[in-house]
C-alpha cells in the first residue's frame, strides 16, 4: 500500500500551484449579469466637444474604424487611446476581426488598430489553461510595457522610434498568474509587475534604464509612481480594501519605508491622481442579493485613508451597473469606464447554470468625472470582455 | 465577514488538496484547473447553504468526482502526456520514471477505475468511503479496483510485481 501511494503523492506534488479564489468569484458574478442591451455595432463614438489635451488620450474615431488589426510597424506609430485583448470564441457576438486568441491589440487615437504580435497572447481560462500576459500604456499613449514572448522577461516599446528595451532579467512564464497588472511610469524608465496568485515569487519594478530590480509585495496592484520612482502607491481590493506607499525603494537592496492603511469599507480606486497624494474612490455597495451597486465618488488620501466629502455621481447612462475608475484627464477628472449589464441575485442563478467560459465581448462607456462636482461627461465607448481586458493610458486602477 | 470572504477563507484552506486529487484523475495541469474551477464554481453558486453545513468540502470532493467522470468521457482525447517514460527497460526504484509510467498507466483507466485507484490508494479512502463518493455499492469499489490493479499490470509491466503485492495486501485490508 505504502509504495503505491508514495508513487500517487509523488505524482500529485507535480499538481500546479493555484489560487482560483477570485477567479471564481469573478466567474460567478460575470455569470449573474446577462447584457441588458448591447449596443449597435458602430455605435462606438467619441464626444468631442470641451477636448482638453488630456482628452486625446481617448480616440477620436469609432474603434470598428481600427477593424482588422496588422502587426504593429517597428516604428512611427502615433500615440494609443487604449488596448484591448481578442480572444476568438467567445460563447456569443462575434470575435474582433483578425484576432489573435488572447493577444493584445492595440488602437491609436486616430482609430488605427495594430495587434501587439511581440507580446505573449493570454490562456483563456476554460480552453488551454490559465495565464494572463499583461499590457500597459504610458499616460502620454506613446509607450507600451509587455511580456515578450521571444525574451521571456518585460519590454518597453517607444511606438514612434520603435526603440525597445528589454528588462535585464528573465521572468518565467509560469509567474504571470491568473490575473496580472503592468504599469509603466511616465518616462518609460520604470516597469512595475504584479500579480495575483500571491506565492512565494515577489512583484517587482523594474528600472529598465539602470538594469536592476525592486522587489514588491505581490497582489497588489500598482495604481501611482512618484517621478523619481523612489515611491510607488499600491492598492488592494480583495479580500479588504487597502493603500500602500512604500518610499525609498532604491537601492533594491534598501527596506524601504512602507505606510498602509486598511479600509473600513469595499472600495474601488482609480490610479494615484496628478497630485501624487490621493485617489479617487467609489465604493462597492454589491451584495449577494443586491449586485452591482455603488456609493458616492470621492478624494481619499492615500496615506491616511481618510476620505474627503462624497459627491454623488450625475450624467451616468441610467443602467451603468459596474464602474472602474481609470485614467486622470487632469487635476480635476478622472474616467470611470462604465458597463450596463443587468445583474442577477445570487438566488436567481441556477445552481446547474454552465460556467460561461469565453464571455462575449460588450460595450464600455468611458466617462469624465469631475471630482469635485460628480459631473459626468460621455467621452468615449470601447469594445472588451470585461475590464481586466481593456487598458487605458496611465497606471490602471483598482480593480 | 461577507459571503466572498468566507468561500475564500474555504478555498485557501481546501484548494490545494483538492488540486492535488484533481491532478491525478485527469493527469493535466490545465484541465485539473478546469475541472476544480467548475467544481468552485458549484460551491460558490451554493455558498449560502453550503457555508451553514459542517464540511463544505466534503461536497466539493464529490461534485469534483461526479464532475470528472461525466467530464472524462468527453475530454478523453485531449489528454496527453507531456513527457513520455523510457522505451526501454528501467528499475522499479527510480522514481521519476515510475512516476511518468504510472502517469501514464493511470491516464489510459477507465475513470471510475482511476477513482477508485486514486480513493483508495492515494486518499486512503475505505471501501465505504469510497462507495459513497462514488455513489456505488462496496462490490462495485472492490472488483474497480481489481480490474484497475490488473490493468495497471499490463500496462506497466515492469511494476507488475509491485502492483501485484498490492493486490495481496488489498486482499487483507
Amino acid at each position: 500500500m505504502t509504495w503505491l501511494r508514495n508513487v500517487l503523492v509523488d505524482l500529485a506534488d507535480d499538481s500546479p500551484q493555484v489560487d482560483l479564489a477570485e477567479r471564481t468569484i469573478a466567474t460567478h458574478d460575470r455569470r449573474r449579469r446577462t447584457t441588458l442591451s448591447l449596443l449597435a455595432a458602430g455605435m462606438v463614438v467619441v464626444i468631442a466637444s470641451g477636448l482638453t489635451a488630456a482628452v486625446r488620450l481617448l480616440p477620436d474615431r469609432p474603434q470598428e474604424a481600427a477593424a482588422q488589426g496588422d502587426d504593429l510597424p517597428a516604428r512611427g506609430v502615433e500615440p494609443l487611446s487604449h488596448a484591448y485583448k481578442t480572444f476568438c470564441k467567445p460563447d456569443k457576438g462575434k470575435a474582433p476581426k483578425g484576432c489573435r486568441d488572447g493577444g493584445w491589440r492595440v488602437v491609436t487615437r486616430s482609430g488605427k488598430a495594430y495587434d501587439v504580435t511581440e507580446a505573449l497572447p493570454s490562456l483563456s481560462s476554460g480552453r488551454g489553461g490559465v495565464r494572463d500576459s499583461p499590457l500597459a500604456i504610458s499616460r502620454d499613449g506613446r509607450k507600451i510595457a509587455y511580456y515578450s514572448a521571444k525574451e521571456g522577461t518585460f519590454q518597453v516599446r517607444d511606438l514612434a522610434s520603435g526603440q525597445t528595451t528589454t528588462a535585464a532579467d528573465k521572468v518565467p512564464e509560469g509567474r504571470l498568474g491568473s490575473i496580472s497588472r503592468l504599469m509603466l511610469s511616465d518616462d518609460g524608465r520604470f516597469v512595475a509587475f504584479s500579480k495575483v496568485p500571491d506565492f512565494k515569487d515577489p512583484a517587482l519594478l523594474i528600472d529598465m534604464r539602470d538594469r536592476v530590480v525592486r522587489r514588491l509585495p505581490n497582489r497588489w496592484v500598482p495604481i501611482g509612481l512618484s517621478q523619481d520612482g523612489a515611491t510607488i502607491t499600491l492598492a488592494e481590493y480583495s479580500p479588504h480594501s487597502q493603500l500602500r506607499t512604500i518610499s525609498n525603494l532604491w537601492p533594491p537592496s534598501s527596506a524601504g519605508k512602507s505606510t498602509s492603511v486598511i479600509l473600513p469599507k469595499d472600495y474601488r480606486f482609480s490610479p494615484l491622481a496628478p497630485d501624487g497624494k490621493t485617489v479617487a474612490v467609489i465604493e462597492n455597495l454589491s451584495a449577494a442579493e443586491k449586485p452591482c451597486r455603488h456609493g458616492d465618488l470621492a478624494l481619499m488620501d492615500t496615506l491616511t485613508g481618510k476620505r474627503r466629502k462624497a459627491t454623488a455621481l450625475s450624467g451616468l447612462a441610467p443602467d451603468v451597473s459596474t464602474i472602474s475608475l481609470r485614467t486622470w484627464i487632469d487635476a480635476e477628472e478622472v474616467t470611470a469606464l462604465t458597463m450596463s449589464v443587468r445583474c442577477r441575485p445570487a438566488s436567481q442563478v441556477p445552481d446547474d447554470e454552465p460556467p460561461v467560459i469565453d464571455p462575449p465581448y460588450q460595450s464600455m462607456t468611458a466617462y469624465a468625472v469631475n471630482v469635485r462636482t460628480g459631473r459626468a461627461r460621455k467621452i468615449a465607448t470601447y469594445r472588451a470582455r470585461n475590464f481586466f481586458e481593456i487598458v487605458l493610458p496611465g497606471p490602471p486602477g483598482a480593480p | 465577514m461577507d459571503r466572498n470572504d468566507s468561500f475564500r477563507e474555504f478555498v485557501a484552506g481546501h484548494q490545494q488538496t483538492l488540486m492535488r486529487t484533481a491532478y491525478l484523475l485527469t493527469g493535466d495541469a490545465h484541465q485539473a484547473e478546469d475541472l476544480l474551477q467548475s467544481v468552485l464554481l458549484k460551491v460558490l453558486g451554493r455558498w449560502s447553504r453550503l457555508s451553514r453545513v459542517e464540511r463544505p468540502e466534503a461536497y466539493a470532493r464529490k461534485a469534483l468526482l461526479n464532475q470528472y467522470i461525466s467530464w472524462r468521457g468527453r475530454r478523453v482525447r485531449s489528454e496527453l502526456p507531456t513527457a513520455e517514460p523510457p522505451d526501454r527497460p528501467y528499475s522499479s526504484e527510480d522514481s521519476t520514471i515510475v512516476r511518468l509510467v504510472m502517469r501514464r498507466a493511470l491516464m489510459r483507466l477507465p475513470p471510475r477505475q482511476r477513482a477508485v485507484i486514486v480513493l483508495r490508494y492515494y486518499e486512503d479512502r475505505t471501501e465505504r468511503e469510497t462507495a459513497e463518493l462514488l455513489s456505488c455499492s462496496i462490490g462495485t469499489v472492490k472488483s474497480q479496483a481489481h480490474y484497475a490493479l490488473a490493468r495497471l499490470r499490463e500496462l506497466a509491466p515492469e511494476l507488475a510485481p509491485k502492483l501485484a503485492d498490492m493486490e495481496i495486501e488489498e486482499a487483507y485490508r
